[in-house]
This record gives structure tokens, C-alpha cells and sequence, in this order.
């Protein structure tokens, strides 16, 4: 007897019907049969199948007389005709991954539940690209004792994507209804009501095909039928769980369906016609009545708007609220504020709250506009448009306009219209533009500061090929896209683009570099300079940059910026990091200086002298003791043991740098102990200007400056911002701003209800002029401590995954709550109340605070620069010298 | 069932843990009626004999230690001509080189000698999450390790099996010396410093440290002790040979182990054998599946007080003893073999 049985339901699917049953056949599950159930199809299916019967005694094949339209009646043909104790469900234009049988067999024997439900991934057939299905549902390999346990499991009520006991389905007569699409949800609701305990594993257990006509939107009635299935479906599974005592889970099973199956419709709802959206409002309101309040009020602001809009059949508005729940999710056309709460559309109702967005109070910068393309021409490259603006939260006074698309910017004339909002007429000639952009609009304010947005296209829009370039309405709100058209050239720039990269490994230019440094002599007045491995013109690289050319030393210097980064100096040359021309500036610099290592593995070339700025000191184990240097594996070590070799000299800013971080990072040589170069700013303490204004810093609002380090197995994820700013915000936004500083290897999107209260900083290029416009410090573990502590200001700690962190995640040289010059918190509760009383909070840890500034900054004189230019470059001193020289040995 | 069995390694010959474990499988289970290759990608520069008289037949790719352009071509050759029934692939690295190469109807098994925690800190849960679920089974050290794996790279295919016990010893310590045993290379990610805090804030005379291995890390772990004050109780003993170790674990009471990252670790697998009781920090689930006093990861108070523990009590050593050599039962060659032909039988359904 096979171990399980795989129904491949199929109809007029000839072509894709093997494709799908060799999916199964190929299974790392040998012990299995198909069965192919036919809904009568009346292409070439029955010979099809015959061929892979022949083919393989494990396939057999059933047919209905009749069709029935539906999926369900081939699946409990199927079903019926199942050999095996276990069965899977498979539709013909899908296929199965090598190792969904045998996985969730072996998860079904173990656990014992009634079925087992895996991850589905739907597979673009164009692009090859996957995309998983609620894969926050499947994070978990995990046992369910019955659906009430995780009523949020109503989402994954697919039939394709497990392994049921077959016993299990016939002892409860489960068969799927034939008179219905969206079988599977009544189906899926009788499963869940009958089954005991189920298993989930987060894997891949079927890939859903979607072919390119999948993914065209079309308007045919045939839609309107499948909302009308898709109603029914859910009225029934709601009758299905009252029936069988679980009446209680109905909210959680509508909730499903106004998260999930309306949004299948609402999506693309504003590519349809205004005839489509009201027949739509009508199929869906009567249903929509019957679901209870709490099930909408859980829902995001904007999916709460259509609802309401449904139920009061406003369809043409139903339209316009559809387009802003999708990327790049627009603001509303009109909006009004009402005893303090935000309302879409012109009217308040309770319905229609929006405040949740915090769309109304958001820095001008990122104020949300809303561009909708009413008119559109072309002619030769020419593209003629007229926008229309809306300013739903007034932020427009006093401004100039333009229209960026790639590398073109034109400026714009908007005009008051009487219909509401400005109008603009724009003509762009895109000969010139060559790549793919989204064109924007940009509104600029006299103090230059300027939002730009989207533009929106009709998402009904079809493409057009306008010269080299194609226009496009992009996704469900119809953002305007230009793209280069497949041309020769467009392929032959890609070509050249692959041999290129083929060529200029990484590999093959290190080999290039060190025959380089064999036969070239490094000049010894070119200097490179490189703070953050080129991610800004910051730090110490910077400081001791400055005072070179405050000197007037001759030197050339380079500097080395990562890509995409800007904020350099105009009249340095800059070379982008890891480019052939970095290679060879490397190769021929004879000073390095720089503050986080050069890449590891290229050696120095002989007689060039490299200065070492470091970037911080504190409380963080560092070097051999950091978690990349401490795996099983020697490589990684030998490679910092070999980069750390090739300083010449490092700069420790205080005895605690030389008690633990110089012999921590493995270095032996001189040492330069004069204060850190990139404080000598904090120490001078001058209030950069036009720092506030540039992060919109409302008057009078204290500025909290958060700057968490990351976490070493979590990096680029966001989890580093562990404080619930959201919380924050409620408690201290009217009296405070935060300005959030991430680390450079971390990455994290301030989400737009919190731009309100958070300006986000992560790429801002010089931290010194944060630490100077802030009022405190709120950090974790960050060595930006040991800088703030310069200036005195309030420091806060929130630890709230000391022990994590101290004892797995990366460990610590000190004691940090021993020794933090400030309150340690470790809830919002705690961080607020220390913010509501900070001076006297801020009093009570003077002891420690001056300990913490002995500790890490009594050298910190504000000549830092000047005395290491003095010592590593030999350069006459413009301050008095200090007697000797400094540099020495570590001890 | 006895299909062959082809085991591969980068090389297969150099002294190291997955080498000793791949020789002890292949003549286990040669033994037992199947056809079993040793495949080395490489020549081993110090080549060790395992096994005095091997029963399975061994192969090297490339007479170099370096990796060579042929390697691929004569590997591809080579596994063409034996059409193993099951290739074992027993790292990451090996896993990348030979995918592509097997044949058709081989079935694969990737192996990780490492720990889920350990994957995650460096490049190796990149490769496994791209390479294994290609496998027909990827195999872990414990059952916890395959569950992380299956979460974290979302592979179906995860099994576990433990490596086996060379030799069941016929004797047990008797758990009187004063002696706490600490085996390993001295190299940082075994991080004995916090075994010497642990045992200098644990211990009294006369009481001894004795650290069996040598390694980079040996100047700074004695300056280390010298700081933490026990330096005349802490013993360095510079490395012993695997036949010697026998009269090492039966000479001590305890055995700790401090390591930041462990796979299965084999000094607790034979100290369990031995009837050693034995400290560790929890860092996987191969260190759960042996056992012992386990204190949370880098905690080094907590893994004094448990070595505290152990020291204070002859009897709470013997019952911790007993309850290891219980255990151990599991990892002796007999079970695991058994295990591993489970495994078999579970690729052929």
C-alpha cells in the first residue's frame, strides 16, 4: 500500500497537467500513488494521462461524465478513489516542492494530529520570483490542539497545502461542496471544526503557479460571480461553525474574511469601473451588515474606511479610499480634523477616523500629497500630463514645484482649480532618461525643505511604449512608472554589465592589487581617507582630514565613499569603495587613515603608514572576544590577526581604551593617547546651525537623541529598536522629539504613524551634530556613550536585554548598570517617568557621571586632531607641542 | 538493506572531530554487511590513521592539500564509477563542491558537525538554507538542532543522529580525586578563562584545575589564572593521546566544559561513559542531549555554583555519574549504527 495518495484535480490543463504529476512522481517519497481526477475534460487530458499512467504504474486516472465547474467534485472523486492512509491535493496548474510528502508525513506519524499545514509560496512564472503566504502564520513548527487554540489559523483555510489522515475525513464524512468555488473555505472551516489537533511546519510544501494571465486584471463578470462565490463561502463556513458548537469563533472566521478575501477585491478595485464597484458594494454590503463591529475595529485605519464606505454604498469614494491601501499607499483627496481627531474624506464620522495614521501632524518633509495624473498625452518622446494635487492636511503655503523622473527635473506651474486642489500642466521629453524610475513631484518651501510623492496614474491604465521607454501604471494604486523598453541597447548594456561583473571579482582585483604594490612605489604625499568603510565623511578620519588641510600640509588626499553615500566635501577627490580606481588609490596612497579597517585581506603596501582612528570605545567586547572572531573557525581570526598587522599607529582615547580594546583587538604597536579627533567638536560644544530646522525639530520641543547599537545575529533586521516608540510617543510626544541614530549595519523604516514624534537619522552623515542639538542621550550599549559623555548632557539606559546581550549575543567588558552615568530602564514605563523628572534624575548621578567622563574622556582637551597630525604626519605644530613625543608601546 | 555508502570529507585524513567521526561510521557499518568508501576531496598534509585495519575502501581527489580545477572533474569521475546507493556529505564546504556531481539515483545526505547557534553566527546557516533542502536528507547533531534548522532555514528534510562513542570504557572513575578535568584545544571559542573564574569562584584546595589540550590561547589563559589567584591549582598538561585519556577520566571526578559554541561535544559524551558527572554551559542541543549540570550560556556564576555543587558532594557526584553513564548508553556504537540505518530506511520509503 502506497504511504500517500496525491489527487491532481484538473480541466482542460493538458499542457501543465504532466508538469504537475511529475512533481509528485519526483517526490523524495517513493511509496505514494497519483490519482488523476478529470472534470471531464475535453481537450487532450485522457491521453495526457493515459501516456503518464503507462509511464509510471503509480499514476491512475479517474474521470467525471459531467463537468461540474467547480474543484470540489474532482477532489472527492479523488478522495474516493484514495488507496492510501494519507492524502494531498494538488491542482494541475501547480506542482509540489521535491519534499512536501515525505516532510509531512513524517510530521503527521510523529505527532499524531488529523492534518498537517505547510507554508505556501506562490511562484511567479515570469520573473521565477517567490512570495510566501502569510508566512507569519507557519513561523512556528508546532501542534495544535484545535482551532480554538490559534483562531487566527482561519487565514489558511487552503486545501493544497497539507497532508490529511484519511481516516480523519471519512470518520467526520468531510467532502468538499460542489455547488461553490472557494470549496476549500467551507471545507476548511468543517476541518477545523472537527479536527482535534493539527500540526504546522514552516517549510514549503507547494508552490502555487502564477502565470502571467494570472496576474492580468480583468473586468469581466466572471469576477463579480467569484465575489458573489466568495460571499457565500463565508455565510456558509459561519453557519458551518455555529453548527458545530464553535459560534463563538465566527468574529476571528469574519475576520479572516475582511483582512483576506476582501481584500482580494479591493486591491484592484480602482481599476475597475464605477458600474463594477457599485455592483460590488451591493454583493458584499449585506454580508459586511452581518459582521460584527469589534471585527472592523481591528482593522488598519484605511481598510476600516472601505468598510465603512461599503456599508454606506458610497462606491465612487469606495474607489479613491482603495487606491491608499497599497504601496505607496497615498493620503486621502480631502480630509477634515474634528475635535481633534482626523477623518477621511469631507464629513466626520466614526467610521471614517483616521487619526491612528497621524497623517495630519506630520513634519513638512514628509507630508503625504497626493498627485493624480487627470489627463495624459504623448507625443514622439514627448509625455504631456496634466496632475491634479490634492493637499488633504493643508501644508502647502508658500512654495516652488517640480517633477523629477531619473535624472530629469522640470519645474512645475500648479494652478488653485476650482474642482479643489492645484492643477498642473508638465510636458517631459524622456529621450534623455535611460534606466527605470517612478516620476515624483516635489513641493519646496522658502526655508528649502521640500516633500516630494508619488504620481498616480489610472491603475486601469494600459501600458504604452513611448520611444525606448515604457509607461506604466505600477500595482493596485497606479503609481506612474518609466522603464526602459527590451531594446538592443537595454541587452547589450545588461550583457556588458554580466561580462563585467564576471570579470572584476573580487578575487581577481585583490590579485591585480598585489602585483600593483609589487611593482609601484606608494607615493607619500597621496593620503586615503575612509571613515565607516566609506559610509560618510564623519569621525575621526574626518577630524584629523580637516586639520591636515587647516595646516595646509602638502598632502593629496583621496576619500573613500561606499556606494550611494554623499555628503563629502566638493574640492576632495572621492573614489567609491571596492572600484578598480580604489584599488589603485589603495596601491599608491602612502598614509591609509581610516576607522574601521580597510578590507581585511588586502596587505599594505610596503612603506605606506597607515593610521588607525578606531570609532568608539565603551563597554561592548571587542575584536577576539566579538562574536565573528569567536566561532569554531580559524580563518576569520587569522584575517584580523593579518589586518590588524598592517597599523602603524592607533589612536586610544583614554587608559580604559588601552586596559582592554588595544589587547582585545590583538595590536602590539604604537599607540597615540591624545583625546579622539572626531570629539574635539563635542569638547568645543558649538551648537551646529541649522541642524534643528534641517530635522524639523518643532520650537520648543527637547530633542531625545535614541541610538541603539545593533545586535551581532540580528543585523539589517530593525530589532535593535527595542524601545515601543509607539508607547513613547503617547506618553512624552508633546514635550519631546526623538531623533533615532540606528547603526550603520542595521536597518530600520520609521513607520509614518510615528514620523510624527521620530525623525529618523540612520544615514544622517555626522553624528557630532546630533550629540550637539540634543538634550539627552537614550541608548543601549553603544560606545556613542563614551562621546556624549563630553558633554555632560543626560545619558539613559534601556537594558532590557542586558543579560542576552552580556552573556550570548555579544558580551561586555564592564559592568554597564555598575557604572552607567544615568538610569538604567528596562520598560517605557520606567524610561518615562525618568524623562518627566530628567533634571533631577540626571542630578542624583553626577558621582557616576563624573566617574564615567574620568573613565573614557579626561583626555579629551578639544587639540585631539592637532596633536595626532602633529605626531603621525610630523607636522609643525600649531598648538605649543607637547614635550615628546607620545607615541609609545601598549603596555 | 545494504546499499553503498560513499562518506565524503574535504579531507578525510587530517586529525580533527568529523574525520574521527567519519572513520568510526564507515567501519561500523562496514561491519555490518555494506559497501562503505571514504572519499577525501584533498590529501591530508599530516595524514592520521584511524582505524589500524579499515574495512571500507579509501579515496583522496587531489594529490595537493589545495583545492585544484580538477578536483571536480576527478570527483564526478570517481562517484560515477562507485553509484553509491547513499553519499554522505559531511560539512557545508562539501556539500557546495560536490552539488551537481552525484548521480541520479544516489541519495544524499548533507551533515552539519556544528550547532545551530554556531551556523548562525557565521557563513554556515547562509549555505545550509541554500544548499540542503536540495538534499534528500540534511542530518543535525540533536533533535533540537534539527527542529532550529527546520524553523530558521525552513528545511523539510531535517533528521538528527549523534555521533557515536569509539569504545565503551569497561571501567568507571571512582570519583574521589580532587580533580576537575577540562579537555580541548586552548583556543578562544573554548573560552577556558571563564572555566578558570568558575573554578577559582567554586573551588578550594585541594581542589585542581587540570586543562588537557594545547593551543594559542595558553599564555593569556595562564596569565588569566594568575589573575583569578588559583594559578598553582590550575594544571596545564599540554595535549595527550586519545589512548591516554582513558587514565585521565577515570583520575578525576568532574569534567567542565566552557566552550562558547559546541556541536556534540565528545569530552562529555566519554566523560558520561566514564561515569563522569560533568558542568557545561547550555549552548545546543547536542550539549542537552549528553547532559550534565548545565548552567545558561556565559554564565559563569551559575556554572561555578553547579561545579560548587558537584565538588561539596561525593555522593551528588555519584548520582550525577550514574544518571551521565545511563545516558551515554544511547551514543554507543550499537544504537547509533541501528540509528543510522533508521535513516536508511527512511530515504528509501
Amino acid at each position: 500500500m502506497p504511504d500517500c495518495t496525491v489527487v491532481v484535480i484538473t480541466y482542460n490543463d493538458a499542457a501543465r497537467l504532466p508538469r504537475a504529476v511529475r512533481s509528485v512522481l519526483d517526490q523524495t517519497l517513493r511509496g505514494l500513488e497519483v490519482v488523476i481526477s478529470d472534470d471531464a475534460s475535453t481537450d487532450d487530458t485522457p491521453r495526457v494521462a493515459q501516456a503518464l499512467m503507462r509511464a509510471d504504474p503509480r499514476v491512475r486516472y479517474v474521470r467525471r461524465q459531467v463537468n461540474s465547474g467547480g474543484c470540489g467534485a474532482p477532489r472527492n472523486d479523488g478522495l474516493d478513489a484514495a488507496l492510501s492512509p494519507y492524502v494531498m491535493f494538488l491542482d494541475s496548474d501547480d506542482t509540489l516542492p521535491r519534499h512536501a510528502c515525505k516532510s509531512m508525513l513524517a510530521e503527521i506519524e510523529r505527532t499524531g494530529a488529523d492534518f498537517v499545514s505547510g507554508q505556501i509560496s506562490r511562484l511567479y512564472e515570469p520573473s521565477g520570483k517567490t512570495e510566501r503566504y502569510y508566512p507569519q502564520l507557519f513561523g512556528k513548527r508546532r501542534v495544535v490542539e484545535g482551532i480554538r487554540e490559534e483562531p487566527e489559523l482561519f487565514l489558511d483555510c487552503f486545501s493544497t497545502n497539507k497532508l490529511f489522515d484519511v481516516s480523519f475525513l471519512r470518520r467526520n464524512a468531510l467532502h468538499f461542496p460542489e455547488d461553490i468555488h472557494y470549496e476549500d473555505h467551507v471545507f476548511g472551516a468543517e476541518m477545523y471544526c472537527a479536527a482535534r489537533r493539527f500540526a504546522v511546519v514552516p517549510w514549503v510544501v507547494y508552490h502555487w503557479r502564477r502565470s502571467r494571465e494570472h496576474m492580468s486584471i480583468s473586468m469581466s463578470i466572471k469576477e463579480m460571480d467569484n465575489v458573489r462565490h466568495r460571499v457565500e463561502a463565508a455565510r456558509r463556513s459561519d453557519a458551518t461553525l455555529r453548527a458545530h458548537g464553535f459560534g463563538d469563533l465566527v468574529p476571528d472566521r469574519q475576520y479572516r474574511f475582511v483582512r483576506q478575501d476582501l481584500r482580494v477585491y479591493l486591491n484592484p478595485l480602482p481599476s475597475h469601473d464605477l458600474v463594477w464597484a457599485e455592483e460590488f458594494v451591493s454583493v458584499v454590503r449585506p454580508y459586511l451588515r452581518e459582521v460584527s463591529d469589534e471585527v472592523i475595529d481591528r482593522m488598519d485605519p484605511m481598510v476600516r474606511v472601505c468598510c465603512h464606505l461599503i456599508l454606506a454604498g458610497r462606491a465612487e469614494e469606495l474607489a479613491v479610499a482603495a487606491r491608499s491601501l497599497n504601496a505607496p499607499q497615498p493620503p486621502p483627496r480631502e480630509a477634515v480634523t474634528h475635535e481633534g481627531r482626523t477623518y477621511w474624506g469631507g464629513t466626520p464620522a466614526p467610521g471614517l477616523d483616521i487619526t491612528a495614521l497621524r497623517m495630519a501632524e506630520l513634519p513638512y518633509s514628509a507630508s503625504r500629497l497626493r498627485h493624480e495624473v487627470v489627463a495624459l498625452a504623448t507625443e514622439g518622446t514627448r509625455l504631456r500630463m496634466r496632475v491634479r494635487t490634492y493637499d488633504p492636511f493643508a501644508v502647502l503655503t508658500e512654495w516652488t514645484a517640480f517633477l523629477r523622473c531619473g535624472p530629469l527635473t522640470v519645474p512645475l506651474h500648479p494652478l488653485l482649480s476650482p474642482g479643489g486642489g492645484l492643477v498642473s500642466e508638465v510636458t517631459l521629453d524622456l529621450a534623455k532618461v535611460r534606466g527605470s524610475c517612478h516620476p515624483s513631484i516635489g513641493f519646496t518651501r522658502p526655508d528649502g525643505l521640500t516633500t516630494t510623492d508619488a504620481v498616480l496614474a489610472d491603475p486601469g491604465m494600459e501600458p504604452f511604449d513611448l520611444g525606448h521607454l515604457r509607461v506604466r501604471a505600477e500595482g493596485t494604486a497606479g503609481q506612474l512608472r518609466v522603464s526602459p523598453r527590451t531594446t538592443p541597447r537595454v541587452v547589450l548594456s545588461r550583457v556588458k554589465r554580466r561580462v563585467l561583473r564576471r570579470v572584476s571579482t573580487p578575487r581577481l582585483k585583490l590579485k591585480a592589487y598585489k602585483t600593483l604594490i609589487k611593482v609601484l612605489p606608494p607615493r607619500e604625499d597621496l593620503a586615503l581617507f575612509e571613515a565607516d568603510c566609506g559610509n560618510g565623511y564623519t569621525g575621526s578620519p574626518r577630524a584629523v582630514y580637516e586639520e591636515v588641510r587647516r595646516r595646509g600640509l602638502p598632502v593629496d588626499a583621496v576619500w573613500s565613499v561606499a556606494r550611494g553615500r554623499a555628503g563629502f566635501p566638493s574640492d576632495v577627490p572621492l573614489v567609491r569603495r571596492g572600484s578598480w580606481r580604489y584599488i589603485w588609490t589603495m596601491a599608491r596612497a602612502g598614509v591609509w587613515v581610516d576607522s574601521h579597517g580597510f578590507p581585511l585581506d588586502y596587505p599594505k603596501p610596503h612603506g605606506t603608514r597607515y593610521l588607525q582612528t578606531w570609532h568608539g570605545q565603551g563597554i561592548k567586547s571587542i575584536g577576539f572576544d566579538a562574536p565573528d572572531l569567536r566561532a569554531d573557525l580559524p580563518g576569520p581570526r587569522e584575517q584580523w590577526r593579518a589586518a590588524v598587522a598592517r597599523w602603524d599607529a592607533l589612536i586610544s582615547p583614554s587608559a580604559e581604551f588601552s586596559r582592554y580594546f588595544v589587547p582585545a583587538l590583538g595590536y602590539e604597536g604604537p599607540v597615540l593617547r591624545y583625546g579622539t579627533p572626531r570629539c574635539d567638536a563635542l569638547v568645543r560644544g558649538e551648537p551646529p546651525e541649522g541642524v534643528r530646522e534641517r530635522l524639523e525639530i518643532p520650537r520648543g520641543r527637547r530633542v531625545l537623541l535614541y541610538a541603539p547599537t545593533y545586535r551581532d545575529s540580528a543585523k539589517s533586521s530593525g530589532r535593535s529598536v527595542r524601545v515601543n516608540l509607539q508607547e513613547l510617543a503617547e506618553a512624552v510626544s508633546d514635550e519631546w522629539v526623538v531623533i533615532l541614530r540606528t547603526h550603520p549595519v542595521e536597518r530600520y523604516k520609521v513607520p509614518q504613524h510615528l514620523r510624527h514624534f521620530v525623525r529618523p537619522a540612520g544615514s544622517y552623515p555626522e553624528i557630532n551634530d546630533l550629540i550637539l542639538v540634543s538634550d539627552a542621550l537614550l541608548t543601549d550599549y553603544s560606545s556613542v556613550m563614551c562621546d556624549y559623555a563630553v558633554t555632560g548632557k543626560p545619558m539613559l539606559f534601556f537594558i532590557d536585554d542586558w543579560d542576552e546581550y552580556r552573556l550570548s549575543e555579544r558580551g561586555v567588558n564592564t559592568d554597564l548598570p555598575a557604572i552607567a552615568p544615568g538610569p538604567c530602564v528596562t520598560t517605557v514605563a520606567e524610561l518615562v517617568a525618568c524623562l518627566r523628572d530628567l533634571p533631577s534624575v540626571h542630578a542624583s548621578f553626577a558621582a557616576k557621571y563624573a566617574a564615567a567622563r574620568r573613565l573614557w574622556c579626561e583626555e579629551e582637551r578639544g587639540d585631539a586632531a592637532a596633536r595626532v597630525v602633529a605626531d603621525f604626519f610630523g607636522a609643525p605644530p600649531a598648538v605649543p607641542a607637547p614635550e615628546q613625543s607620545q607615541l609609545r608601546r601598549a603596555s | 538493506m545494504s546499499g553503498t555508502v560513499v562518506f565524503a570529507c574535504l579531507d578525510a585524513d587530517t586529525l580533527g572531530g568529523i574525520q574521527q567521526v567519519t572513520h568510526t561510521l564507515a567501519q561500523g557499518l562496514a561491519g555490518r554487511g555494506h559497501e562503505v568508501h571514504v572519499v577525501g576531496l584533498r590529501r591530508a598534509e599530516d595524514p592520521f590513521r584511524y582505524v589500524a585495519r579499515p574495512r571500507y575502501l579509501r579515496h583522496v581527489i587531489s594529490g595537493s592539500p589545495r583545492s585544484s580545477v580538477f578536483e571536480r572533474m576527478r570527483a564526478g569521475r570517481l562517484l560515477a564509477r562507485i553509484e553509491p546507493g547513499f553519499a554522505v556529505l559531511t560539512s557545508p564546504g562539501v556539500v557546495t563542491r560536490l552539488s551537481g556531481l552525484l548521480p541520479a539515483r544516489t541519495r544524499t545526505i548533507g551533515q552539519y558537525h556544528g550547532s545551530y547557534q554556531h551556523a548562525r553566527i557565521c557563513s554556515h546557516l547562509g549555505s545550509i538554507r541554500r544548499h540542503y533542502c536540495g538534499l534528500d536528507q540534511a542530518v543535525f547533531l540533536s533533535e533540537d538542532d534539527a527542529w532550529l534548522f527546520s524553523e530558521h532555514a525552513l528545511l523539510p528534510n531535517v533528521w538528527s543522529l549523534p555521533n557515536p562513542l569509539q569504545s565503551w570504557p569497561a571501567g568507571q572513575a571512582e570519583l574521589t580525586a580532587t580533580r576537575v578535568l577540562g579537555v580541548g584545544r586552548l583556543a578562544g571559542v573554548k573560552r577556558f578563562d571563564r572555566l578558570v573564574s568558575a573554578f577559582a569562584k567554586a573551588s578550594a584546595p585541594p581542589w585542581e584545575l587540570h586543562l588537557i589540550g594545547d593551543g594559542p590561547e595558553e599564555p593569556r589563559l595562564r596569565a588569566w589564572a594568575r589573575q583569578e589567584g588559583v594559578a598553582d591549582r590550575v594544571v596545564f598538561r599540554g595535549r595527550v593521546d586519545a589512548g591516554a585519556m582513558e587514565r585521565e577520566y577515570l583520575g578525576a571526578s568532574i569534567v567542565a566544559l566552557s566552550s562558547e559554541h559546541e556541536g556534540l561535544p565528545l569530552v562529555l559524551m566519554e566523560a558520561a561513559a566514564h561515569g563522569l558527572p560533568s558542568v557545561a554551559f547550555d549552548v545546543s542541543g547536542g550539549v542537552r542531549s549528553i547532559g550534565g549540570l548545565l548552567a545558561p550560556p556565559g554564565d559563569v556564576p551559575a556554572l561555578a555554583e553547579r561545579l560548587a555543587a558537584l565538588m561539596e558532594s561525593a555522593g551528588e557526584r555519584r548520582r550525577q555519574g550514574a544518571a551521565a553513564r545511563a545516558r551515554a548508553e544511547a551514543f554507543r556504537m550499537e544504537p547509533v549504527l541501528d540509528r543510522w540505518e533508521e535513516l536508511f530506511a527512511h530515504m528509501t520509503r
